[in-house]
């Protein structure tokens, strides 16, 4: 057996390896969530016991809770494909492709990039404003053809740029991202409410919310029902930018510089990367995509843009990590999380469990997929594994344990 | 301004940076002072005015409480070499546990005690996390902050019907007579407990991390676990109790904010908003010396202050909304300058003994 085949077999087997993780960190967050909702019921008081373990009574009953959480998602899906709630779920996925991407990337450069939540807020706003500044100069179809992916790219600009200004932080002053992010992502909030409050904000409203762009001016609804905010147009192009991102990570030599700076970084300094100009460039690209969610989000969902903006950002985190920070595996992770979010309104709706539990499952994702070791130590139980690898940073492409026929 | 501070701008130049800006900023304070008194119905003067009330003394302590405790409990974390970025998790979820237990025992000391527990909960939890199962230190520490921001809006839901919970009684100021009467540093002497609480935690800190044999385990294992090692301490139990330390104090600190206003807050980020991630920089420009720590948890919650008291009275003619980034922006201003500083040696690290 030659060096090349085993080494092929070992890329294999953690990629393997990794999925069994991903899904097992899952399952393990569904497990607690099981338990914390139980826990909750003992916390609250109802009238009736909405069900019973081992004789005590619990006002919550977690089976129910996710059969909500995960089948209301679909809704009637098999009479209606087209039906509300399953445009609902298809519409997070969307947004939450291009959040999971803008992470995945910063990641496989080896940036913490926490500030994508800012990013696509200041990208939403930048394409509100632009787009309707813009839309009395043109009408119709050409008026879509034109202002939509004007929209995009005004998203992607205004995010690339916020995105780069953390970049060059820790590239030229050493400055933490962790913290530079997130410190932007509260300015980012504030910035987005001044500015909508004194310079945008619609006269007709009492809320604070730009005003309405005209129908020619957003993204068409396609085939499902207009009212329901989903638009084919936009997923297939979600799909196209993470197929793009992965063909531009896996086969660009930019892609490998960022790649091999994630991994080792002396070695890219060594193979003549310019690191600091990479970091830049990492940062600036996942803020656009992260922007570019933001756009997305304005000209498929809103219609305009309106402070309070949902946590897609921090789901993004969730996402990435669950796919392994692979572009290809945030589509699936992207869809479960979809279903997730929209399930939650069912939830809330259905059942007085408070739809924040998908909050507290975010979490449980990261903590359970950040600790491979112990998978694979329960692996090592079950079959005998060899004696292995030390840790697998989770933002590393790296092989982990491979299994002993 | 003082010009020289912007004289010798080069990277990896021996240049006293803190000094000077440091010195630049006294100078400031001190020509705005000179200004204010000779115009006192200038722009200077109110700005004065508002800088030298005793209100804003009193509200910057407040502020600095869960900054300052979280930030101690950073440098244990770090010093030791587990790099714990789940502060802001701990808080929060301290700030709700302490108010859901002083609600059920209806004594604001169980409360605080109740937030303590909780956090240190969780704080072992992530201690385990990375400790054994040795997971990258960053992202866990980012899911204790994502676990608590959902734990605690969805048992505030659960319990309260809502993200915020309803008023409990506060834990009550101590005022101490004649003292407290003092122009502006009456402050001091008239806060909550936590306020004392604060200083003492942050000399007892000091002392235990600079002249104490666990202060210098926990210096060692951050620095050359190796060498601890080999002098027969286990450096995963110092971690450990680094760890726990850090949830213990964040705790304090957690309690501390949601009990002194009897309520916790649990909308977008929380009422935490941030404070658990401006501790972390307050300890790197304290270059993880308590007393450091503390000073530039000062700083950042007196510009809190400022920007609270800039919003009440409305003097200047600026957005609130934009007054209310001025503490994360100087944090990132701070950040960019005193970026280097020179972290523990093994910290991120997970070390593994060599004889198991």
């Amino acid at each position: 057996m030659n060096l090349r085949d085993s080494a092929e077999r070992l890329v294999r087997a953690s990629a393997f390896e990794r999925f069994l993780i991903s899904a097992a960190a899952l399952f393990l967050s569904i497990a607690v969530g099981f338990v914390l909702i139980l826990a909750a019921g003992r916390m609250t008081t109802c009238g009736t016991a909405a069900t019973s373990f081992f004789g005590v009574g619990f006002c919550y009953d977690p089976i129910t809770v996710y059969d909500r959480l995960f089948l209301g998602a679909f809704g009637n899906v098999f009479t209606d494909p087209l039906n509300g709630q399953f445009a609902t779920t298809l519409s997070e996925t969307t947004v939450l492709m291009f959040t999971g991407v803008a992470v995945a990337v910063a990641f496989r450069a080896g940036i913490f990039n926490i500030g994508t939540q800012g990013q696509l807020v200041v990208g939403a706003l930048a394409t509100a404003v632009a787009v309707l500044a813009a839309s009395p100069l043109v009408s119709g179809l050409l008026g879509t053809l034109l202002l939509v992916p004007f929209g995009l790219l005004v998203g992607a600009v205004f995010g690339g740029a916020y995105g780069a200004i953390p970049g060059l932080l820790k590239a030229y002053a050493d400055a933490n991202e962790v913290i530079t992010t997130i410190m932007l992502n509260f300015v980012a909030t504030s910035v987005a409410l001044f500015l909508v409050q004194d310079h945008f904000a619609d006269p007709e409203s009492a809320a604070t919310q730009t005003v309405p762009l005209p129908d020619y001016a957003v993204f068409p609804s396609t085939v499902f029902r207009p009212r329901d905010d989903f638009s084919l147009l936009a997923f297939l192009f979600a799909v196209a930018v993470l197929v793009g991102i992965y063909v531009f990570l896996e086969r660009t030599s930019f892609g490998y510089d960022l790649r091999t700076s994630g991994i080792q970084p002396e070695a890219a300094e060594y193979g003549g990367v310019d690191a600091p100009r990479t970091v830049v460039a990492s940062m600036a690209l996942s803020g656009a995509l992260g922007g570019l969610g933001g756009a997305v989000y304005v000209l498929m969902i809103l219609g305009n843009f309106q402070t309070g903006v949902p946590s897609y950002g921090f789901d993004g985190i969730t996402v990435s990590i669950l796919a392994g920070n692979n572009p290809l595996g945030v589509g699936f992770a992207a869809l479960l999380f979809g279903v997730l979010k929209s399930g939650s309104i069912v939830v809330d709706v259905g059942t007085d469990v408070p739809p924040q539990l998908v909050g507290v499952l975010r979490g449980l994702i990261i903590l359970f997929v950040a600790m491979p070791e112990f998978f694979r130590m329960i692996g090592r139980r079950v079959w005998t594994f060899e004696d292995d690898s030390g840790p697998q940073p989770v933002t590393d492409g790296g092989s982990g344990g491979e299994r002993d026929e | 301004m003082s010009n020289d501070s912007l004289g010798g701008i080069g990277f990896g130049g021996d240049l006293p940076w803190r000094r000077i800006v440091v010195g630049a900023a006294a100078l400031g304070l001190v020509v705005l002072a000179v200004a204010g008194l000779l115009a006192p119905e200038s722009d200077a003067g109110r700005l004065l005015d508002i800088l030298t009330a005793q209100s804003t003394l009193a509200a910057t302590l407040r502020l600095s409480v869960p900054i300052a405790f979280a930030a101690l409990g950073g440098i244990f974390a770090e010093k030791s070499g587990v790099i714990n970025i789940g502060l802001e998790g701990l808080l929060i979820i301290a700030a709700f546990s302490g108010v859901y237990l002083a609600d059920v025992t209806g004594s604001a000391w169980m409360g605080v005690l109740g937030g303590v527990v909780a956090s240190t909960v969780l704080a072992a939890l992530f201690a385990v996390v990375c400790i054994e199962f040795q997971a990258d230190q960053i992202i866990a520490g980012l899911a204790v902050w994502l676990i608590a921001l959902g734990l605690a809006p969805f048992a505030s839901q659960v319990v309260y019907g809502g993200p915020n919970t309803t008023s409990v009684e506060t834990v009550g100021t101590l005022t101490i007579p004649v003292l407290s009467e003092i122009p502006f540093f009456g402050a001091l002497f008239n806060a909550t407990p936590f306020v004392y609480l604060m200083f003492v935690a942050v000399a007892l800190s000091w002392y235990v991390i600079n002249r104490t044999t666990f202060g210098r385990w926990v210096r060692a294992s951050g620095e050359n676990p190796k060498a601890l090692d080999t002098a027969g301490v286990d450096v995963h139990h110092v971690r450990y109790a680094a760890v726990l330390l850090s949830g213990v104090l964040a705790g304090v600190g957690g309690a501390a904010l949601s009990l002194s206003l009897g309520q916790f807050t649990g909308n977008g980020p929380t009422m935490v908003n941030g404070k658990g991630f401006i501790a972390i920089v307050a300890y790197l420009f304290g270059n993880y010396n308590p007393v450091g720590a503390f000073l530039s948890t000062v700083l950042f919650a007196g510009l809190d202050a400022l920007q609270l008291t800039l919003q009440a009275r409305d003097v200047f003619d600026i957005p609130q909304p934009l007054v209310r980034t001025i503490p994360y922006l100087t944090v990132i201003v701070v950040l960019a300058l005193f970026g280097r500083t020179r972290t523990p040696a093994a910290a991120g690290d997970h070390y593994e003994s060599g004889d198991d």
